[in-house]
């Protein structure tokens, strides 16, 4: 494997391991956060390290359970255990968005938790409220946040954030996503350079990695980019819950389908939207106005956005993934099975990290209908 | 003394009766509707003269004439979840029911405008719906939550609201309702009236004002005198109607019964050895269950939130009417339940009213249940967990149910008797 995609790879799997390097040279100084809608921005401007927390499917998460209720995404209940056990390493702090219910619910545990039980030494919480209808009242108290938020992330650093360090921050975090942008390009092409699960892994490392760290990975991925095996399959996009791990992508890749595109914010949508200036104004609308994401757009901007996305990727067929407890993907498909014309299946109620037994036969049956691409394929097809 | 069904709430159902009968012919003649979930700010549409129909209301109409079933399956006819919100999406179902003249209550008229909160992750979707249906518009409203926020929040919102919700959230939401002020006014050709505003802000203050001193009484009484479930229609009803002057008659009628019952010393049970408060939504499919331990262990159920939300969770006084309405709303749910806000007033209103046990129904989506379940433990109060997924099989099984129940009264609360 080339270089570059082999680090990304590492640290997209164990993303710990760049933290705690960060902490032994700065003594500390990283962050934990919850949701895309966190503007890693501020967290970056202060010299600390912002680290993306996700969830495990394989291990059991009693604690979560006994503190959220069974009754949510499983994600967040996992999130929460990892964050008791301490599978994060010493965190100086961690920032929640509302970039879902289930988050708003564990902000609202941590929160508690730290206030009746000190005995678990919970690190600071915050809560950053981004909003996302879109009208001038919402922008206006996205920044409200945005204040407050920094004056905390001040706090934790020991130091102000100048204004100057922020606005490179900004430059930095977009020149990410901009590269973010390149690198899906790569799995879009025919034939694929990277697979879904590929790409997932390494959006997910440029969120446990210092910015720059990030940065120059990707640059040089980029350089590897005409050396990369090719790869075939059905090309779906994949729409419905996000993917903190890479396990339904694995799994979704192995029956035969290539991920070419995602509307989740592990994936695409993370990097889709940049900041119009190197401002705290131009940051909080890049955030308000980021997505669309499942548990907070309207079913018509989640239409129109999966019908122009799935295109841009040439997908051959719509996936949607709802995974149990996430109640919106379910809402959102009628609307975008008919926006997109694309053969397609909804695969509901689905345990954390795999696919239910159901799912296989469904996706057979989708694989069957749409005929894969590429050279071999053609090949096998001609016999 | 045994107690008779309460003629305040039998006057509010003859009155939300006659209500929805004239709210049709008023449609009829192409007047606008509103449709309005239960958590958003009515009071515009009170002050305006537009009509309104509480989406969660209509929700329990449908379920009480068991049509609740043949609305799922209408959403599920057309791809939509039939396991998801249900309770905000079964008036929607009321849009494509090919025969509308035989629901319930001659059906629900098709609404002009439907107002919601952009709450959890599925339930703007529902009104996205209602939005694509013709002559429909959906205005959103945002559900923000703050950092960090007082936690003895009773004590601060009847007039230190600005303290208790927060001032961002107040400004977010007072921008949002002078939106929604324009929008009607352009849409219906209606005249918002600040004076009229004020006026009905004041007598939605002077309804709970009457509701808390109903809640008091209750808490001080003893024995208890009614069934817990006998004051749901005499709150609810007039909380739907607030606003106007016959709702703060009525909840001044709904008090002045139980006065007189306090007075006279008519009890539900006279042999009360426990009383016992009851979180979480209704067992609306077995009313009776309240009143099941009664004889059996002298247990009387005396609290639900239905009153005690209305006499801690709606005063909200100041100058500034709109902005008063943006503080009763902008963290209502937050106060029944997210913690420290839920818990601690939970624990309250046991000592209020001198509770001996909990039992607390957890929803699947059991939203701080824990928590609340902790701090009442703490504050040294017996709590029986009942989880909905064991209620609603046990409900075949009713007896398991009270089995359940009865032990515990035996075992945790009347043991050291
Ligand atoms: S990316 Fe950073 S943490 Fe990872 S191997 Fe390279 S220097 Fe070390
Ligand atoms: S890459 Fe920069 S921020 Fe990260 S450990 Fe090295 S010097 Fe520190």
């Amino acid at each position: 494997m080339a270089a570059a995609l082999a680090q990304l790879t590492s640290h997209g799997t164990d993303r710990r391991a760049a933290a705690d390097a960060f902490r032994t040279r700065h003594h500390g100084g990283v962050i934990g956060y919850i949701g895309a809608d966190v503007p890693v921005e501020y967290i970056t401007a202060a010299g600390l390290l912002p680290l993306r927390l996700s969830g495990s499917p394989g291990t059991p998460s009693t604690d979560g359970d006994r503190y959220l209720g069974t009754g949510l995404d499983p994600a967040a209940r996992s999130v929460l255990t990892r964050l008791l056990a301490g599978d994060f390493g010493p965190l100086d702090g961690i920032v929640v968005s509302r970039d879902c219910e289930a988050s708003l619910r564990l902000f609202y545990a941590l929160r508690e938790l730290r206030r009746v039980d000190p005995a678990l030494a919970l690190p600071p919480v915050h809560l950053v409220d981004v909003l996302h209808l879109p009208h001038r009242t919402t922008t206006r108290y996205v920044r409200a946040k945005f204040g407050q938020l920094r004056a905390t992330v001040e706090t934790w650093a020991g130091r102000p954030i100048d204004d100057r360090a922020l606005a490179d921050a900004i430059t930095a975090h977009d020149r990410l996503r901009e590269l973010l942008t390149r690198v899906a390009a790569l799995r879009r092409s025919q034939p694929a350079r990277l697979t879904g699960a590929q790409t997932l892994t390494v959006v997910a490392a440029t969120t446990v990695l210092p910015v720059e760290r990030a940065t120059a990975l990707l640059e040089e991925l980029l350089t590897e980019a005409d050396h990369l095996p090719a790869h075939e399959g059905v090309r779906v996009f994949l729409t419905g819950s996000p993917h903190d791990t890479v396990h339904v992508y694995d799994a979704l890749e192995d029956s035969g389908l290539l991920v070419v595109g995602e509307d989740h914010d592990w994936g695409d949508l993370l990097s889709l939207r940049r900041t119009a200036a190197p401002t705290e104004a131009a940051l909080a609308e890049r955030y308000q106005y980021n997505g669309p994401s499942a548990p907070r757009a309207s079913i018509r901007a989640r239409a129109e956005h999966t019908r122009s996305a799935a295109r841009e990727c040439g997908a051959q067929a719509l996936v949607s993934y709802a995974r149990v407890h996430d109640d919106a993907p379910g809402w959102d498909y009628p609307a975008q099975r008919e926006a997109t014309g694309l053969p397609s299946v909804l695969l509901n109620r689905q345990p954390y990290g795999a696919l239910g037994e159901e799912a296989a036969e469904a996706l057979a049956e989708l694989t069957r209908t749409t005929q894969p691409t590429g050279p071999r394929a053609r090949a096998e097809a001609a016999r | 003394m045994s107690a008779a069904r309460l003629a305040s709430a039998s006057a509010a159902t003859a009155h939300q009766r006659q209500w929805f009968a004239d709210l049709r012919e008023e449609v009829a003649d192409g007047g606008p509707l509103a449709l309005v979930n239960a958590d958003a700010p009515q009071e515009i549409f009170r002050a305006m003269g537009i009509p309104y129909v509480v989406n969660q209301w209509w929700s329990s109409i449908v379920t009480a004439k068991r049509r609740a079933q043949d609305y799922l399956g209408l959403l599920r006819e057309r791809g939509y979840p039939d396991d998801s919100e249900q309770y905000s999406s079964i008036p929607l179902a009321s849009a494509f029911d090919p025969d509308p003249a035989n629901a319930p209550w001659g059906g629900l008229p098709r609404p002009t405008i439907v107002l919601a909160e952009t709450t959890g992750d599925a339930s703007r979707k529902i009104f996205d719906i209602w939005d694509t249906q013709p002559g429909v518009s959906f205005y959103p409203l945002e559900s923000a939550a703050e950092n960090d926020v007082p936690a003895r929040w009773w004590e601060l919102m009847p007039r230190d609201w600005e303290r208790a919700v927060g001032s961002d959230r107040l400004d977010l939401m007072t921008g949002e309702l002078e939106g929604l002020i324009r929008f009607l006014e352009q849409t219906t050709g209606r005249v918002f009236s600040e004076t009229r505003f004020t006026e009905v802000m004041a007598l939605v203050n002077e309804q709970q004002e009457w509701n808390r001193r109903t809640r008091d009484l209750i808490a001080r009484a003893r024995p208890c005198p009614l069934p817990v479930n006998d004051s749901i229609p005499s709150v609810m009803i007039p909380q739907w109607h607030r606003g106007t002057a016959w709702a703060r008659d009525a909840a001044r009628a709904f008090h002045d019964e139980v006065a007189e019952r306090v007075s006279t010393g008519t009890s539900v049970c006279p042999e009360e050895r426990a009383r016992l408060m009851w979180i979480g939504r209704g067992l609306w499919f077995d009313l009776d269950f309240y009143r099941r331990f009664e004889e059996s262990h002298g247990a009387v159920f005396v609290w639900s939130m239905y009153l005690a939300i209305a006499a801690d969770g709606y005063l909200r006084y100041g100058d500034d009417p709109l902005r008063a309405l943006a503080a009763r709303f902008a963290a209502f749910s937050d106060q029944l339940y997210t913690p420290p806000w839920s818990a601690e007033w939970y624990v309250k209103e046991a000592r209020h009213h001198g509770v001996d046990g909990v039992v607390h129904l957890v929803s699947e989506d059991a939203r701080g249940s824990y928590f609340t379940t902790r701090a009442l433990k703490a504050a040294g109060i017996p709590v029986l967990e009942l989880h909905a997924d064991n209620v609603d099989t046990r409900s075949a099984d009713g007896d398991t149910l009270t089995r359940t129940v009865g032990d515990w009264l035996d075992r945790h609360v009347l043991a050291g008797d």
